[in-house]
């Protein structure tokens, strides 16, 4: 029996040693250890033997079967091997082959803009406030020192739906609303939303349109404050290589009042074509909360000043983008808003 | 606003400062520089017209001139305009020049004759607007540079803004440049007077003004014995480059002092005027004028006119009368230098359509004061140029003299609100040079008085503007403000930061946002049957945008139709945005203004598609709630004038109905020609917001679940969402949810039925589920199903 052992093993351990595939392999395997297997068997027939044959017998099937087993793991260890390497040797795919349209929307640019405003904005502590479209006579201009009659208000035509009551012109009736809401300052907020002026559509204005406005009420406010607050805020959306200055300028609700400006992004500053030379662009209005807009809010000006300002969310998505036509923000064309 | 660089030169030294420089500092002090024109003549030469004859080929009025230019040169230039007669002396540029407007002059050929060189007009040589002719020069030597006659000069754009109507003249303008120069103003504010020849001038005219509040002041200056003619060539220059057309040295003061002193004037032929008198009164409706532009104008009441004795004679501060307009004959004259109410001249000047450079200024409000600047420096001028004597002590009606409005200001306030320090006698010698007395009081304020012409400074803060802007706010630093606050407010996310959680679902939903605007046509919304309680614009542009939108829905469609239209046959848009709905009976209400997320997607033609489409939109609509952390909406059938009435859901939220969801009513695409169906949803989103909660953990299940599926054969009618309640009720704790997965037609399904198939999930929290466990509940489910809907099994 002994000497039939050793054929044994090595008639299946020839038997491993060629099986060309996992499948072939399993078949051998079970061909041994199966329930009807031939080791099995021979192991099966350990009870029927002498009993002084039985230890001896099986020390030698367990050995025989340690032996083939780990032939076995090593064979299966080669094929596959052999297997995962023929799979990455053959399988090569064109790569440059484009993937399915992935079908997703887009969130429009102007909602874009609007949300990277606000993150800025609230990044120094500045909470968003809104308000109504449909404004009273009151709050869209009585409030903000523009009084019936101001030459001013040519910059503000506005539609009307009865004469109390228009479209706003601006978002600066939220300033006034909050106020009256928060009443102690300090007041720290911004302004985001549609406004509509009786501008004829054209490229760089329609009649309707997307602000936003920032204001600050605290003790001891300065120009400063409000020049920092803005280079803070352009610098967080377009780099910090840009700078900011301001231009006095005139509006009945601030006072002392200015345009702020932004070096041109294409030229830095040195002036080109696409800022008309001037290395600046205009962005938006701003100054010191006028006293008796303050009052009008119910802030007394003695205590608290402040600061505003304001600026197109168009305005400032066409500096981003090199848009040239505010119209295409509306005009809801997916080859356009496809782009963002 | 146009601004002469070298007319500014009258007032301030500007030999050392370029125009570009000049140009820099009158935008940092607020007067911003629109463009700047640089006018170089140095290239042009000025040559003398010895022959003219008109081309005797072209088919076009063509003269051809043989032109001396000196030196015994002669060059032969073909000109289109017809007044460079022999002997007139004209601006020549030589082949190879490019002129000030930018028009390069090449040797030519025209139709046989040579032409070496171009007569060039006042436009070309932006001189001014007029291009009708050749500019004839009245002095100069033939071959010499123009700018010996010319010199080279600059326009500036200036805008100017409505609080500063002083600024709208050079006087103005060189005062601010000259503040900010930090150099003298060559020019006191008040001409002395010059008025001489008796009898007194109310002698020989009267003036009353019969409504004060529209006309504050009126001066009626008499000159006799003026002889009308061309003005001298610098003024005609400076009025061109400022735009305006000479006519006569009369009229041409009225507007030089204008541009000069930003008071408008008028003058009439007192020999025109009826009955020696002048009146400052209303119109009469329907008076009517010819005007100088040689219009005849209906007046009303609500308009200002100067008349005489008989009738109006001018639109006050609009435009002048034609009938006693100064002509070649004219030799006595009356001066008008007046003051009118702003608004008032604004309204007329908007009701004739018709704004002037005189109303342009009025309807900013000007000073009384600047009045009488004014007729004193018109009047001196009219002496000088036009010959003739003004009669002294003219009348000058002015009921209500304006009161000096003094400013008290603590000087400190300049550095506390600038943020910067301004040294006290930096910030007075600014005031001063700007035109303000300073007196120092005792407790160190200061009592300013600002100058007359001034209207627009009248606290303290207009002062620290003053000083601010002269002192330069380039050198403010930068600061952010921060003081040690003991109150805050935490943040809040806004509204339409909590909606991103929205358009992220919708984004990968694969649909794009759109903003489209809230005005639109009211017509249109009629037709729709939406605009029940829509707001109509009493001024609109268009009635394209007369009206403000009920629904977003219009406005997506129309954005699909867009979208067709340009080749695109698929698409989904969304938009989130304010509706606008009056309130009934409250005509000076302001309407509600829901906050709405409105959907609209194409399907195809079939009723199936449009059928697909309408579920695969509701589990859209049900992702955008489920990530606002809202709860579960309901669906009910609902009616709404934009959707198939077969197909619409009302979409309810805790009992409050947020808006709908279905398919579009076939003749919404077909109103704006888009083919296939529409589906869509509009809810208010406010009250989902309100709705949501932050999501609380739940423990994951330990044991495993069973499924189950079943399918349920009803009659048509019996809905989907009233078997799941069945399920649900009938099931007991151990169903842990039921959902229904398709609906069958045909096949075993008898006639007037229809099968609905529906997988439910089974798990106990406890243990793992037997197959008898479930059973039981399954025959509970089938038999509830059986008794309530008559419903049947399929296996």
């Amino acid at each position: 029996m002994i000497g039939d052992a050793e054929e044994f093993v090595n008639d299946y351990m020839a038997r491993i040693s060629v099986a060309p595939d996992e499948k072939e392999l399993e078949q051998v395997r079970l061909a041994l250890f199966g329930s009807n297997g031939a080791l099995t068997s021979l192991i099966k027939e350990i009870p029927t033997l002498p009993k002084d044959q039985r230890g001896e017998r099986g020390r030698q099937l367990n050995g025989i079967k340690q032996q083939l087993e780990a032939a076995i793991a090593a064979r299966l260890g080669e094929l596959r091997g052999a297997r995962l390497a023929d799979i990455v040797e053959t399988e090569a795919i064109d790569i440059t082959f484009p993937g399915p349209p992935l079908g997703r929307g887009y969130i429009h640019v102007l909602t874009q803009v609007r949300r990277q405003i606000e993150t800025v904005l609230e990044s120094l502590g500045y909470q968003v406030e809104l308000g109504p479209e449909v404004e009273t006579e009151w709050y869209n201009f009585e409030a903000l020192n523009l009084t019936e009659g101001h030459p001013a208000r040519e910059n503000w035509d506005s539609f009307y739906f009865t004469p109390e009551l228009l479209l706003r012109a601006h978002t600066s009736p939220v300033q006034i609303r909050a106020m009256q809401r928060i009443k102690e300052p300090p007041i720290y907020i911004i302004t985001p939303g549609r406004c509509y002026r009786r501008d004829a559509p054209e490229a760089t204005r329609l009649p309707y349109f997307s602000q936003v406005e920032g204001l600050a009420i605290d003790k001891a406010l300065t120009v400063g404050d409000m020049k920092g607050t803005l280079l803070y805020m352009i610098q967080s959306l377009y780099g910090k290589e840009r700078k900011v200055r301001v231009r006095p300028s005139y509006f009945p609700f601030t006072e002392p009042s200015f345009e702020f400006d932004v070096t041109c992004g294409i030229c830095n500053g040195t002036g080109c074509k696409s800022c008309r030379h001037k290395g600046w662009l205009e962005v938006g209005g701003c100054g010191m909360v006028h006293p008796q807009v303050l009052r009008n809010g119910g802030i007394d000006p003695a205590e608290w000043n402040g600061y505003a300002w304001g600026f197109g969310i168009e305005r400032m998505a066409m500096l981003k983008h090199d848009i040239d036509d505010i119209r295409l923000f509306y005009e809801s064309d997916l080859r356009f808003l496809e782009q963002f | 606003m146009k601004i002469s660089y070298e007319w500014l030169g009258d007032f301030v030294d500007l030999a050392d400062v370029s125009p570009k420089d000049a140009a820099e500092v009158l935008t940092r002090l607020g007067l911003e520089v629109e463009s700047l024109t640089l006018v170089d003549l140095s290239q042009i030469v000025v040559g003398k017209v010895l022959e003219q004859q008109k081309h005797p080929k072209s088919r076009n009025d063509l003269w051809v001139h043989q032109v001396d230019l000196g030196g015994g040169r002669v060059q032969q230039i073909i000109a289109g305009a017809p007044n460079a007669v022999p002997g007139t002396l004209v601006p020549v540029a030589l082949p190879g020049t490019t002129v000030p407007n930018g028009k390069v002059v090449k040797d030519m050929n025209i139709a046989g004759y040579k032409a070496s060189g171009m007569l060039c007009s006042a436009e070309e040589l932006l001189l001014g607007d007029d291009h009708s002719g050749i500019l004839i020069l009245d002095s100069g030597t033939p071959g010499e540079p123009l700018t010996s006659v010319i010199p080279n000069h600059a326009v500036m754009e200036i805008e100017v803004t409505s609080n500063r109507p002083d600024c709208m003249g050079h006087l103005g303008v060189a005062r601010e440049l000259a503040a900010g120069l930090d150099r003298p103003l060559k020019r006191d504010f008040m001409p002395s007077f010059t008025g001489t020849a008796n009898p007194p001038g109310r002698e020989v005219i009267k003036v009353t003004i019969e409504d004060p509040d529209l006309c504050s002041r009126y001066i009626g200056g008499v000159i006799k014995g003026v002889k009308v003619g061309p003005s001298p060539a610098w003024l005609q220059r400076r009025l061109r480059a400022c735009g305006v057309r000479p006519i006569n040295n009369i009229v041409d003061v009225t507007n030089y002092v204008l541009l000069e002193y930003a008071q408008p004037l008028h003058v009439f032929d007192l020999a025109r005027l009826e009955g020696a008198e002048i009146q400052a009164r209303r119109a009469r409706d329907g008076e009517k004028l010819l005007c100088l532009d040689g219009i005849v104008r209906e007046l009303n009441s609500g308009m200002l006119v100067i008349a005489d004795a008989k009738r109006p004679v001018a639109i006050a501060g609009v435009i002048g009368g034609e009938e006693t307009a100064v002509t070649d004959g004219t030799t006595d004259v009356l001066l008008e230098a007046a003051t009118f109410n702003g608004p008032s001249i604004r309204q007329t000047a908007r009701a004739l359509g018709l704004r002037t450079e005189a109303s342009a200024r009025f309807e900013r409000g000007l000073p009384p004061e600047l009045a009488l600047a004014g007729a004193r420096r018109a009047a001196g001028l009219i002496a000088e140029l036009a010959g003739g004597s003004v009669h002294r002590d003219w009348p000058d009606v002015y009921p209500r003299p304006q009161e000096p409005v003094r400013v008290r200001l603590k000087p400190w306030l300049v550095d506390e609100v600038l943020g910067a320090h301004v040294p006290l006698q930096d910030a007075e010698a600014i005031l001063i040079r700007l035109g303000f007395h300073v007196k120092v009081l005792g407790d160190g304020e200061w009592d300013v008085l600002p100058p007359v012409f001034r209207l627009d400074v009248t606290i303290p803060e207009d002062l620290v503007e003053e000083v601010g802007r002269v002192f330069g706010y380039d050198r403010v630093p930068p600061t952010l403000p921060g003081r040690r606050h003991d109150r805050w407010t935490p943040l809040v996310p806004s509204i339409d930061r909590r909606l991103d959680a929205a358009r992220e679902v919708m984004a990968g939903a694969g649909f794009t946002e759109t903003w489209n605007p809230a005005l639109v046509s009211g017509r249109k919304l009629e037709a729709l049957r939406v605009a029940a309680y829509a707001m109509r614009v009493s001024n609109a542009l268009s009635d394209e945008m007369d009206t403000l939108r009920t629904s977003l829905l219009p406005s997506l469609v129309a954005a699909v139709a867009l979208n067709r239209d340009r080749g695109r046959d698929e698409v989904r848009i969304y938009e989130i945005a304010s509706s606008f709905l009056a309130r009934v009976g409250e005509k000076n209400s302001q309407p509600e203004e829901p906050l709405r997320l409105a959907a609209v997607a194409t399907a195809g033609t079939t009723a199936d598609s449009g059928r697909a489409a309408f579920y695969a939109l509701k589990a859209v609509l049900g992702g955008c709630l489920e990530a606002l952390s809202a709860p579960p909406c309901t669906y009910q059938r609902g009616a709404a004038e934009l959707f198939h009435p077969g197909r619409c859901a009302a979409v309810t939220l805790e009992g409050r109905q947020l808006g709908y969801l279905g398919e579009l009513h076939p003749t919404v695409g077909a109103s704006l020609k888009v083919e296939g169906r529409l589906v869509a949803f509009e809810i208010d989103v406010e009250p989902v917001l309100a709705l949501s909660r932050i999501p609380r953990a739940q423990p994951l299940p330990r044991f495993p679940a069973v499924e189950r599926d079943l399918a349920v054969v009803v009659e048509e009618h019996v809905t989907a969402g009233s078997l799941l309640a069945a399920i649900k009720e009938s099931a007991g704790d151990l169903l842990e949810n039921a959902r229904a997965f398709d609906e069958y037609h045909g096949g075993q399904v008898p006639e007037g039925h229809k099968s609905i198939a529906f997988t439910l999930t089974f798990r106990s929290p406890e243990r793992t589920l037997t197959d008898a466990e479930v059973d039981k509940v399954m025959t509970e489910i089938k038999s509830t199903l059986e008794k309530r809907h008559q419903a049947r099994f399929r296996a």
